[in-house]
Protein backbone atom coordinates (compact mmCIF):
# COMPACT_ATOMS: atom_id res chain seq x y z
CA UNK A 1 0.00 0.00 0.00
CA UNK A 2 1.20 3.29 -1.21
CA UNK A 3 1.78 5.62 2.57
CA UNK A 4 1.54 9.10 2.18
CA UNK A 5 5.33 10.83 3.63
CA UNK A 6 5.42 14.00 4.62
CA UNK A 7 8.48 16.33 4.13
CA UNK A 8 10.52 15.09 6.99
CA UNK A 9 10.39 11.79 5.76
CA UNK A 10 10.49 12.82 2.02
CA UNK A 11 13.94 14.65 2.82
CA UNK A 12 15.65 12.29 4.92
CA UNK A 13 14.78 9.56 2.05
CA UNK A 14 16.22 11.93 -0.36
CA UNK A 15 19.69 11.94 1.67
CA UNK A 16 19.46 8.21 2.31
CA UNK A 17 18.82 7.52 -1.49
CA UNK A 18 22.97 7.65 -2.83
CA UNK A 19 24.02 5.14 0.09
CA UNK A 20 21.30 2.58 0.00
CA UNK A 21 18.71 1.14 -2.56
CA UNK A 22 15.21 2.11 -1.06
CA UNK A 23 12.47 -0.78 -0.72
CA UNK A 24 9.74 -0.67 -3.07
CA UNK A 25 7.66 1.33 -0.68
CA UNK A 26 10.04 3.99 1.05
CA UNK A 27 10.52 4.80 -2.86
CA UNK A 28 6.81 4.63 -4.22
CA UNK A 29 5.68 6.89 -1.40
CA UNK A 30 9.16 9.01 -2.19
CA UNK A 31 7.70 9.49 -5.70
CA UNK A 32 4.12 10.40 -4.80
CA UNK A 33 5.60 13.37 -2.55
CA UNK A 34 7.84 14.92 -5.14
CA UNK A 35 4.51 14.99 -7.06
CA UNK A 36 3.36 17.67 -5.40
CA UNK A 37 5.77 18.91 -3.32
CA UNK A 38 7.63 21.94 -4.65
CA UNK A 39 9.85 22.39 -2.05
CA UNK A 40 10.86 18.78 -1.53
CA UNK A 41 11.51 18.89 -5.24
CA UNK A 42 14.38 21.84 -4.18
CA UNK A 43 16.03 20.28 -1.61
CA UNK A 44 16.37 16.92 -3.40
CA UNK A 45 18.24 19.14 -6.36
CA UNK A 46 20.16 21.33 -3.66
CA UNK A 47 20.93 18.67 -1.11
CA UNK A 48 22.93 16.97 -4.73
CA UNK A 49 24.70 19.79 -5.22
CA UNK A 50 25.75 20.09 -1.44
CA UNK A 51 27.26 17.43 -2.16
CA UNK A 52 29.08 18.15 -5.32
CA UNK A 53 30.26 21.51 -4.55
CA UNK A 54 32.21 20.24 -1.28
CA UNK A 55 34.08 17.92 -3.52
CA UNK A 56 35.01 20.48 -5.91
CA UNK A 57 35.61 23.45 -3.08
CA UNK A 58 38.16 20.83 -1.19
CA UNK A 59 39.79 19.66 -4.73
CA UNK A 60 40.28 23.60 -5.83
CA UNK A 61 41.70 24.28 -2.52
CA UNK A 62 44.28 21.36 -2.45
CA UNK A 63 45.22 23.51 -5.68
CA UNK A 64 46.26 26.72 -3.72
CA UNK A 65 49.50 28.12 -3.59
CA UNK A 66 50.14 27.58 0.36
CA UNK A 67 53.47 26.68 1.18
CA UNK A 68 55.01 25.92 4.51
CA UNK A 69 57.53 27.94 6.09
CA UNK A 70 61.29 26.64 5.63
CA UNK A 71 61.50 26.81 9.35
CA UNK A 72 58.72 23.83 9.48
CA UNK A 73 60.34 21.73 6.85
CA UNK A 74 63.59 22.18 8.32
CA UNK A 75 61.72 20.69 11.94
CA UNK A 76 60.13 17.72 10.17
CA UNK A 77 63.77 16.85 8.65
CA UNK A 78 65.01 16.97 12.04
CA UNK A 79 62.26 14.48 13.64
CA UNK A 80 62.78 12.37 10.98
CA UNK A 81 66.42 11.93 11.53
CA UNK A 82 66.08 11.95 14.86
CA UNK A 83 63.53 8.69 14.47
CA UNK A 84 66.35 7.35 12.38
CA UNK A 85 65.81 8.00 9.55
CA UNK B 1 64.76 2.81 -15.01
CA UNK B 2 65.71 1.92 -11.63
CA UNK B 3 63.18 1.71 -8.94
CA UNK B 4 63.38 4.84 -6.74
CA UNK B 5 64.42 4.25 -3.33
CA UNK B 6 63.02 6.62 -0.46
CA UNK B 7 65.31 9.17 0.95
CA UNK B 8 63.12 10.07 4.04
CA UNK B 9 65.30 13.13 4.84
CA UNK B 10 64.68 14.24 1.88
CA UNK B 11 60.94 14.32 2.40
CA UNK B 12 59.88 17.31 3.49
CA UNK B 13 61.72 19.68 0.87
CA UNK B 14 60.02 17.24 -1.47
CA UNK B 15 56.67 17.01 -0.78
CA UNK B 16 56.23 18.67 1.77
CA UNK B 17 54.46 21.64 0.15
CA UNK B 18 51.86 19.29 -1.93
CA UNK B 19 51.28 17.38 1.22
CA UNK B 20 50.31 20.49 2.82
CA UNK B 21 47.64 22.15 0.14
CA UNK B 22 46.01 18.68 0.35
CA UNK B 23 45.61 18.68 3.97
CA UNK B 24 45.04 22.22 4.45
CA UNK B 25 42.76 21.69 1.70
CA UNK B 26 40.61 19.19 4.36
CA UNK B 27 41.14 20.76 7.74
CA UNK B 28 41.44 24.17 6.88
CA UNK B 29 43.41 25.09 10.19
CA UNK B 30 47.59 25.86 9.41
CA UNK B 31 48.96 24.48 12.58
CA UNK B 32 46.88 21.03 12.03
CA UNK B 33 47.49 20.66 8.43
CA UNK B 34 51.10 20.92 9.50
CA UNK B 35 50.81 18.27 11.77
CA UNK B 36 49.15 15.92 9.87
CA UNK B 37 51.96 16.21 7.18
CA UNK B 38 54.44 16.05 10.38
CA UNK B 39 52.94 12.20 11.22
CA UNK B 40 52.84 11.35 7.52
CA UNK B 41 56.32 11.41 7.60
CA UNK B 42 56.99 9.70 10.63
CA UNK B 43 54.24 7.15 9.69
CA UNK B 44 55.80 6.35 6.41
CA UNK B 45 59.39 6.44 8.27
CA UNK B 46 58.08 3.47 10.09
CA UNK B 47 56.25 1.66 7.86
CA UNK B 48 59.12 2.31 5.05
CA UNK B 49 59.01 -1.59 4.76
CA UNK B 50 55.61 -1.45 3.41
CA UNK B 51 56.61 0.38 0.46
CA UNK B 52 56.58 -1.36 -3.00
CA UNK B 53 59.76 0.03 -5.12
CA UNK B 54 57.73 0.25 -8.52
CA UNK B 55 54.62 2.52 -6.28
CA UNK B 56 55.48 6.03 -6.55
CA UNK B 57 56.78 7.36 -3.35
CA UNK B 58 54.60 10.66 -3.44
CA UNK B 59 51.46 8.65 -4.01
CA UNK B 60 52.45 6.23 -1.13
CA UNK B 61 52.82 9.28 0.72
CA UNK B 62 49.30 11.08 -0.26
CA UNK B 63 47.88 7.37 0.53
CA UNK B 64 49.17 7.74 3.85
CA UNK B 65 48.40 11.26 4.76
CA UNK B 66 44.51 10.66 3.36
CA UNK B 67 44.28 7.80 6.21
CA UNK B 68 45.41 10.17 8.41
CA UNK B 69 43.04 13.07 7.48
CA UNK B 70 40.06 10.36 8.14
CA UNK B 71 41.89 9.64 11.51
CA UNK B 72 41.78 13.14 12.53
CA UNK B 73 38.34 13.54 11.51
CA UNK B 74 37.40 10.43 13.44
CA UNK B 75 38.57 11.88 16.83
CA UNK B 76 36.62 14.99 15.84
CA UNK B 77 33.31 12.54 15.51
CA UNK B 78 34.09 10.76 18.81
CA UNK B 79 35.65 13.44 21.00
CA UNK B 80 31.89 14.76 20.46
CA UNK B 81 30.21 11.36 19.92
CA UNK B 82 26.86 11.78 21.59
CA UNK B 83 23.97 9.57 21.89
CA UNK B 84 20.97 9.92 19.07
CA UNK B 85 18.39 11.28 22.16
CA UNK B 86 21.16 14.06 22.80
CA UNK B 87 22.07 14.77 19.11
CA UNK B 88 20.17 17.79 19.55
CA UNK B 89 22.78 19.71 21.75
CA UNK B 90 24.64 22.04 19.69
CA UNK B 91 22.80 22.08 17.03
CA UNK B 92 19.47 22.45 14.87
CA UNK B 93 17.10 19.16 15.28
CA UNK B 94 14.69 18.40 12.70
CA UNK B 95 12.06 20.56 15.08
CA UNK B 96 13.89 23.87 13.78
CA UNK B 97 13.22 23.01 9.86
CA UNK B 98 10.38 20.86 10.15
CA UNK B 99 6.69 21.37 11.44
CA UNK B 100 6.67 18.95 14.63
CA UNK B 101 2.51 18.76 14.27
CA UNK B 102 2.68 17.40 10.21
CA UNK B 103 6.41 17.44 9.58
CA UNK B 104 6.20 19.86 7.06
CA UNK B 105 8.16 22.29 6.24
CA UNK B 106 7.80 25.51 8.29
CA UNK B 107 7.20 28.49 6.36
CA UNK B 108 10.37 29.99 6.63
CA UNK B 109 12.83 27.05 6.34
CA UNK B 110 10.85 26.10 3.14
CA UNK B 111 13.67 25.95 0.33
CA UNK B 112 14.19 28.54 -2.04
CA UNK B 113 14.75 27.86 -5.64
CA UNK B 114 18.37 28.09 -6.73
CA UNK B 115 17.64 28.43 -9.99
CA UNK B 116 20.54 30.51 -10.69
CA UNK B 117 22.83 29.13 -8.03
CA UNK B 118 25.76 29.56 -10.44
CA UNK B 119 25.25 32.72 -11.71
CA UNK B 120 24.26 34.38 -8.49
CA UNK B 121 27.79 33.57 -6.64
CA UNK B 122 31.04 33.53 -8.09
CA UNK B 123 32.46 29.44 -7.87
CA UNK B 124 35.40 30.80 -5.26
CA UNK B 125 32.71 32.81 -3.60
CA UNK B 126 30.36 29.97 -3.27
CA UNK B 127 33.33 27.55 -2.23
CA UNK B 128 34.34 30.15 0.82
CA UNK B 129 30.54 30.54 1.99
CA UNK B 130 30.12 26.32 2.23
CA UNK B 131 33.37 26.08 3.94
CA UNK B 132 32.56 28.31 6.48
CA UNK B 133 29.04 26.85 6.47
CA UNK B 134 30.74 23.49 7.04
CA UNK B 135 33.31 25.15 10.00
CA UNK B 136 29.85 25.91 11.74
CA UNK B 137 28.42 22.52 11.95
CA UNK B 138 29.10 20.35 15.44
CA UNK B 139 31.78 18.87 14.94
CA UNK B 140 30.42 15.42 15.05
CA UNK B 141 28.39 16.41 12.17
CA UNK B 142 31.59 18.55 10.56
CA UNK B 143 32.95 15.18 10.84
CA UNK B 144 30.51 12.90 9.03
CA UNK B 145 29.77 15.09 6.51
CA UNK B 146 33.81 15.52 5.05
CA UNK B 147 33.75 11.79 5.41
CA UNK B 148 30.94 11.16 3.32
CA UNK B 149 30.86 13.89 0.53
CA UNK B 150 34.48 15.05 0.60
CA UNK B 151 36.68 11.59 0.97
CA UNK B 152 34.04 9.85 -0.50
CA UNK B 153 34.01 7.03 2.57
CA UNK B 154 30.64 4.79 2.14
CA UNK B 155 27.71 4.95 4.75
CA UNK B 156 28.74 1.92 5.93
CA UNK B 157 32.77 2.41 6.31
CA UNK B 158 31.88 5.80 7.83
CA UNK B 159 29.27 3.67 10.76
CA UNK B 160 32.54 1.63 11.25
CA UNK B 161 34.81 4.30 11.82
CA UNK B 162 33.08 6.22 14.33
CA UNK B 163 30.99 3.33 16.18
CA UNK B 164 27.62 4.94 15.00
CA UNK B 165 24.77 2.99 13.99
CA UNK B 166 23.42 2.93 10.48
CA UNK B 167 19.80 5.08 12.35
CA UNK B 168 22.08 7.46 13.82
CA UNK B 169 24.44 7.88 10.96
CA UNK B 170 21.14 8.92 9.13
CA UNK B 171 19.88 11.82 11.36
CA UNK B 172 23.44 13.36 11.61
CA UNK B 173 23.94 13.20 7.87
CA UNK B 174 20.27 14.67 7.22
CA UNK B 175 20.87 16.92 10.02
CA UNK B 176 23.91 18.31 8.12
CA UNK B 177 22.34 18.96 4.99
CA UNK B 178 19.67 20.96 6.25
CA UNK B 179 21.59 23.07 8.40
CA UNK B 180 24.41 23.62 5.15
CA UNK B 181 20.90 24.27 2.66
CA UNK B 182 19.68 26.39 5.18
CA UNK B 183 23.40 28.24 5.57
CA UNK B 184 23.91 28.80 2.44
CA UNK B 185 20.57 30.02 1.26
CA UNK B 186 21.39 32.67 4.15
CA UNK B 187 24.27 33.96 2.62
CA UNK B 188 23.26 34.57 -0.70
CA UNK B 189 21.88 31.62 -2.75
CA UNK B 190 18.29 31.14 -3.67
CA UNK B 191 17.60 35.15 -3.68
CA UNK B 192 17.21 35.71 -7.68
Amino acid sequence: MLRLINCQNATLLLDQQPDRALPWGPRASLWLHLRYCPYCNRYAKQTVLIAEWARAAATSRAHSDATLPEAAKERMRARLVEAGA
Amino acid sequence: MTPSIPIPAQWPARYADELYRFALSRVSDANVAEELVQETFLSALDGLATFRAEASERTWLFVILRRKIIDHYRRQARATQVSLDELSEGGATEADFFNPENGHWTGPQAPASWLNADAALEQQELHDILLRCQQRLPAQQGAVFALRFVEELSAEEICQELGLSPANYWVIVHRAKLQLRRCLEKHGLGKN
